[in-house]
């Protein structure tokens, strides 16, 4: 290695000398210092020189680098020089002033935004609805039986015996529902609220995203189609989905919605609790008694819904392994989203 | 529901690895969460024979033993129990050895004497709940053969996750029809007993008070039953799906809910008062000791078991302590029933007493199982714990009962909602391998929205299927879901943001550009929040809304104002060390009690849902610069923060003098306005206020009820504009104390003339060469025409006349 070095300082500054234009000093840099230049394969070649010279070696080489870098400045310099007259002296290492500090959005939000973002390019329109929501609609309307396990009390805060925090932002499909004639394609993005207890997966409020397509043949095919491109648009890879049967009072079918896990890729991990697969939505055919109660004919239309908590695809996004960092607004958390739109 | 795959392979075969099936039944919507290989091991415990035993020296309820454990020399061990003796064979830990919760045997001296090892009490090795004394084995086993040759057992638990409209699934049995549907085989009933008519009269009379809470109850007598350990084959599979064996009375009833899903209950006869049980709801101000020795107290209209002196049963959800099971039983009364699900959940929720059974009943029995269940239950006692069956029983059901009415199918829409084309045969096919019958009804190939083309008969285990779209949910379910695919939905009509989304997608990115960090805040508030903020009584945001059923030591409160949740970010970040100053903004809504009907509402009880205005916050922290004319320079940020972000939203926002906000300094603050009215206040936060929330750094703070802001940008067309230069004035002005500098810009607006574009303040200066009680305003003024270059003497003119006019008007001179 050694000669290689002296071989380098001696032809690297020939090399340089006889560089005569600014772009062939610039491929010389590349050629010499890039990231596959010859002095840096060098210095990744150090691993493999034996312990006791490596010291040595290492400084001889950082010489070199250090004097090329140098030799570049200087010739790129020279070659400029004699286009635009006089060189001035300064400290071009101090810091640069911003126009103003940079501050973020709330990985949230973001989330919840770009979210629409995918669904705008569907053709998806945007709605919201109440907070403190009726039970009616937070439950009744969307046809959870009375004093069933399925609507749980222990999960939901009450205001009263007819008004709730919401649970869910299935109501807003509800809602929405009933002002409006399909064809209809909208997402109801907002804040929900359960009453847990608070740990790292778990927190009393929280962001749901709800979808929704109603049309005179809206299918299942439609639902897995509309679910895979949100996923592929998201998640970026072709992430394999996976459909599962499941209940919800409101759908029928009904399926959850997995995603194959974005750490370990299906093998296991703990993060899928070793399933190889993580639960991003549940989903299903809009319940016929959910369509009556909007007041559309019986069979006329058909339709899809879909639901899945932002918080948690946040997480999954950034890796975020306690729910409650999204809540805290600790600015050392905050900070590692800055450019994040 | 934990099955065990042991337990399953006794009514259905298949031959996949235990992954295959929960994948499987993962597929068809039995979520498998989790895949267990259960254990069950005494490393260590071995069979031994006490060779010899005498009296502990120094204890008298000790013996000294030496036992062969068929390790070639004998081994010393002190035993307290009462029965050792010698010639008994026993399950002896050695030294090394690892008992249940993790208790590991060494070697140690009791009062004195060293003793190497353990002879064993089944409780020790958690093989029975009771029982005293050690266990004493007739076995021909050679000593020293592991404990795990006669005690072992090895199965896989799979944890299923159950919906609740599945009930059905919460049994073995249950499980097993869906691993023969999916395999194609058929499910094998457990053997079931079959009484013999007989002229013994079970001398018990049931009454139902009302059908609608209890469809059915059937009580069964058992006689003589043995009391003892369960055999071990029920034990094992109890133990790895996590239930507790006691004894062959209790574990049987558990054992046969395990298996078909039908909960029972077991009384002492003997403890019963009189031949008549009725079923009804309790009075007002009834307690009662369950079995879990637990004093309660009942919700009138609970729905009791009776009989002849009072209550011995919380239906569904747990017997009572006074007709408890104990070792003295000899005659035992076993109840199957069929509870209202709802009255059921009410009184397990009211209670706070969730059994095994009520989490069964609050999802529905199944009629037919009530039956069956006890006869599978009365054949386990007769053979397992000896008992004698009265073959009489009473049977008491409502004389309505009908069951559920067959589903028409009409594969039109099975097609129509799935998006897969799915023919008669193939949905029937479906169907009947889930234990449904089928009619076919019509013509097979019709598809159409009239073609009913079967009529589905629902058994009694599926109270999930009502309607033709439940029926759908099972085609697809073994269809598979996976097979689906296509679709032709290619996107709505909507596809843009409105107006409201977009502007405040701006005004997010705008802030963060701004440097300003997003806040998402908790909707609560702090209890002592109004308190700290000052608010007075008669503030109408005092007026809050509270959850009624709050987290254990949660906030109760929704937030009517966003401050507080502001400062406490604030207070942790400035603590955490942030740079000052802090910029901080949120968009975030609050909570008004509101009261009246809105015009958008649907339904009448809408007005009693709240108002939520969206507001938009934002908060300068720590800066204790001065900027123009004295006034801190963060103050005047906020304001000019208000003016850019109106430019850059292109709405009408102004800040004025004066807010009156409760937790702004007086003279501090603005009222922000739009169109003529106020939506929003900006200022600085009162010390002690924002000290009442450890903020000690200045903070000013500015907030904008969006929901009072027409979002919508204003409207915009070009304009030709001056293509000629403009003239740029300076003028110095000495301006007394008291005028403002508003009042200024608006005189020189109003005297400039027409050719005047624009008035801006560019210094204040007070000190040496300024009179007392004066200050020198540098204001720069620029002056324009549309028609043509400017000449200087128009401009002149135009000075003259705003010099003219702020001495006669303010007494403003100009500053030579």
């Amino acid at each position: 290695m050694k000669e290689t070095i002296d071989r380098l300082r001696s032809d690297g500054g020939e090399r340089i000398a006889a560089a005569d234009t600014p772009a062939g000093i610039e491929a010389l840099r590349v050629a010499l210092l890039g990231r596959k230049g010859e002095v840096t394969l060098l210095l990744r070649g150090l691993k493999d020189v034996p312990a006791d010279e490596r010291p040595a070696m290492g400084a001889a080489l950082n010489r070199l680098k250090v004097e090329l870098g140098e030799l570049l400045d200087a010739r790129q310099q020279e070659l400029a020089g004699g286009a635009s007259g006089e060189a001035v002296e300064m400290d071009l290492t101090l810091p640069g002033t911003p126009p103003c500090p940079v501050g973020t959005n709330h990985p949230l939000v973001s989330v919840l935004e770009s979210i629409c973002d995918i669904f705008y390019g569907m053709g998806f329109s945007r709605g919201e609805g109440p907070e403190v929501e009726l039970d009616y609609y937070n439950f009744t309307a969307l046809n959870f039986p009375d004093d069933h396990p399925a609507r749980d009390i222990q999960d939901t805060f009450y205001i009263n015996d007819k008004v709730c925090l919401r649970t869910q932002t299935s109501p807003v499909q509800v809602r929405y529902m009933e002002r409006r004639e399909p064809p209809l394609a909208c997402v109801f993005p907002g804040r929900v609220y359960r009453n847990e207890t608070a740990d790292a997966s778990h927190s009393a409020e929280f962001y749901q995203i709800e979808g929704l397509v109603v049309d005179t043949d809206i299918s299942m095919a439609d639902l897995k189609n509309t679910v895979d491109t949100f996923v592929r648009n998201f998640f970026g890879a072709a992430e394999p989905t996976r459909f599962r049967p499941h209940y919800f009072p409101f759908t029928e079918p009904s399926v959850e919605v997995d995603m194959q896990c974005v750490v370990c890729r299906g093998k296991g991990c703990g993060v899928c609790g070793q399933t190889g697969w993580l639960e991003i939505m549940g989903a299903g055919m809009v319940h016929p008694n959910v369509l009556k109660g909007a007041g559309y004919p019986e069979d006329k239309y058909t339709g899809f819904a879909f639901g899945m908590g932002i918080d948690r695809i946040a997480m999954l996004k950034y890796g975020i392994d306690d729910i409650r960092l999204l809540y805290e607004n600790d600015l050392r958390f905050l900070n590692q989203f800055r450019g994040v739109l | 529901m934990k099955i065990s795959l042991d337990w399953l392979r006794e009514y259905v075969a298949w031959e996949d690895t235990p992954a295959e099936l929960a994948a499987k039944l993962t597929a068809a919507g039995l979520n498998v969460e989790g895949i267990e290989e259960y254990r069950q091991s005494f490393p260590g415990v071995v069979v031994a024979r006490v060779v010899h035993r005498e009296q502990h020296p120094n204890a008298d309820r000790l013996s000294l033993c030496r036992v062969d454990d068929g390790s070639g020399a004998e081994v010393q061990v002190v035993c307290g129990a009462p029965n050792v003796r010698e010639g008994l064979t026993v399950l002896f830990a050695q030294v090394g050895a690892v008992l249940p919760g993790n208790f590991k045997i060494k070697k140690s001296k009791i009062r004195g004497v060293e003793s190497f090892g353990m002879i064993c009490s089944a409780s020790e090795l958690e093989l029975s709940a009771e029982g005293d004394g050690i266990m004493e084995l007739a076995t021909e086993l050679p000593a020293g053969t592991s404990a795990d040759e006669i005690y072992g057992f090895t199965d896989t638990v799979l944890d299923i996750e159950v919906t609740p409209n599945r009930p059905d699934w919460l049994s073995h049995v249950g499980v097993a029809r869906e691993v023969a549907a999916i395999y194609g085989t058929k499910v094998s009933m457990p053997y079931k007993w079959n009484s013999q008519q007989s002229g013994e009269n079970l001398g018990v009379k049931v009454q139902i008070e009302d059908y609608g809470d209890c469809r059915r109850f059937t009580a069964y007598g058992i006689q003589n039953a043995v009391r003892g350990p369960s055999p071990k084959w029920m034990q094992d599979r109890l133990r790895a799906i996590g239930s507790r064996p006691i004894n062959n009375l209790v574990d049987i009833t558990n054992y046969v809910m395990f298996e078909l899903g039908q909960p029972m209950h077991a009384y002492d006869r003997a403890k019963l008062s009189g031949g008549v049980i009725t079923i009804k709801r309790a009075e007002a101000g009834l307690t009662v000791q369950t079995l879990d020795d637990q004093e309660r107290k009942l919700d009138e209209g609970t729905l009791l078991i009776c009989d002849e002196a009072g209550p011995i049963g919380l239906a569904g959800v747990m017997g009572l302590a006074n007709t408890e099971v104990g070792p003295e039983t000899t005659e035992i009364l076993l109840e199957s029933g069929f509870f209202d699900p709802m009255l059921v959940r009410q009184a397990s929720r009211g209670l706070g007493l969730l059994s095994e059974a009520s989490y069964r009943f609050e999802r529905g029995a199944d009629w037919d199982m009530v039956e069956t269940a006890a006869l599978r239950a009365l054949y386990l006692f007769q053979e397992l714990a000896e008992a004698r069956i009265v073959p009489d029983w009473a049977d008491r059901g409502d004389p309505d009962y009908r069951p559920a009415p067959d589903i028409p199918l009409r594969v039109w829409q099975v097609s129509r909602l799935l998006g897969a084309e799915i023919s008669t045969d193939q949905a029937a096919q479906y169907l009947q391998a889930l234990g449904l019958k089928v009619q076919p009804m019509g013509n097979p190939g019709a598809v159409s929205a009239n073609a009913v083309n079967m009529m589905v008969k629902v058994p009694s285990f599926r109270r999930d299927l009502h309607q033709e779209v439940d029926l759908i949910e099972e085609i697809v379910r073994s269809h598979g879901l996976d097979n689906l695919g296509g679709g032709d939905f290619r996107g709505g009509a909507g596809g843009v943001p409105a107006d409201r989304d977009l502007q405040l997608r701006k005004a997010r990115t705008w802030f963060a550009a701004c440097g300003y960090h997003e806040l998402v805040t908790s909707s609560f508030m702090g209890e002592k929040d109004h308190e700290h903020l000052g608010l007075p009584e008669e503030d109408i945001r005092r007026e809050t809304i509270s959850v009624i059923n709050p987290h254990h030591g949660g906030d109760t409160r929704l937030r009517t104002v966003l401050l507080p949740s502001l400062l406490q970010v604030a207070r942790r970040n400035v603590n955490a060390g942030a740079a000052l100053p802090l910029r901080l903004f949120q968009i975030n809504r609050t909570y008004l009690p509101a009261g009246e009907k809105r015009p958008d509402m649907k339904r009448e009880d809408e007005a009693l849902l709240p108002e939520e205005p969206l507001f938009l916050q934002f908060a300068l922290i720590g800066s204790r610069e001065v900027g123009m004319g004295g006034v801190p320079a963060d103050l005047l940020e906020i304001k000019g923060t208000v003016e850019a972000l109106a430019t850059f939203l292109r709405v009408p926002l102004a800040v004025e003098p004066v807010g009156t906000e409760r937790w702004l300094q007086d003279g501090a603050q603005w009222r922000i306005v739009a169109d003529d009215q106020v939506v929003g206040t900006a200022g600085r936060v009162v010390a002690d206020i924002a000290g009442n929330f450890e903020v000690e750094v200045p903070v000013a703070v500015a907030e904008i009820n969006l929901d009072r802001l027409a979002l919508r940008p204003l409207p915009l067309k070009y304009e030709g504009f001056a293509r000629y230069p403009a003239i740029k004035r300076d003028l110095s002005l000495l301006v007394p104390g008291a005028v403002r500098y508003g009042t200024i810009r608006d005189k020189v607006q109003e005297v400039g003339g027409p050719l005047l574009r624009r008035v801006d303040l560019f210094d204040i200066y007070r000190g040496q060469g300024v009179p007392e009680g004066f200050g020198a305003y540098g204001i720069r003024l620029k002056f324009s025409s549309a028609k043509g270059s400017l000449k200087g003497k128009a401009v002149d003119k135009a000075i003259e006349g705003i010099i003219r006019g702020l001495k006669e008007g303010l007494g403003i001179e100009q500053r030579v």
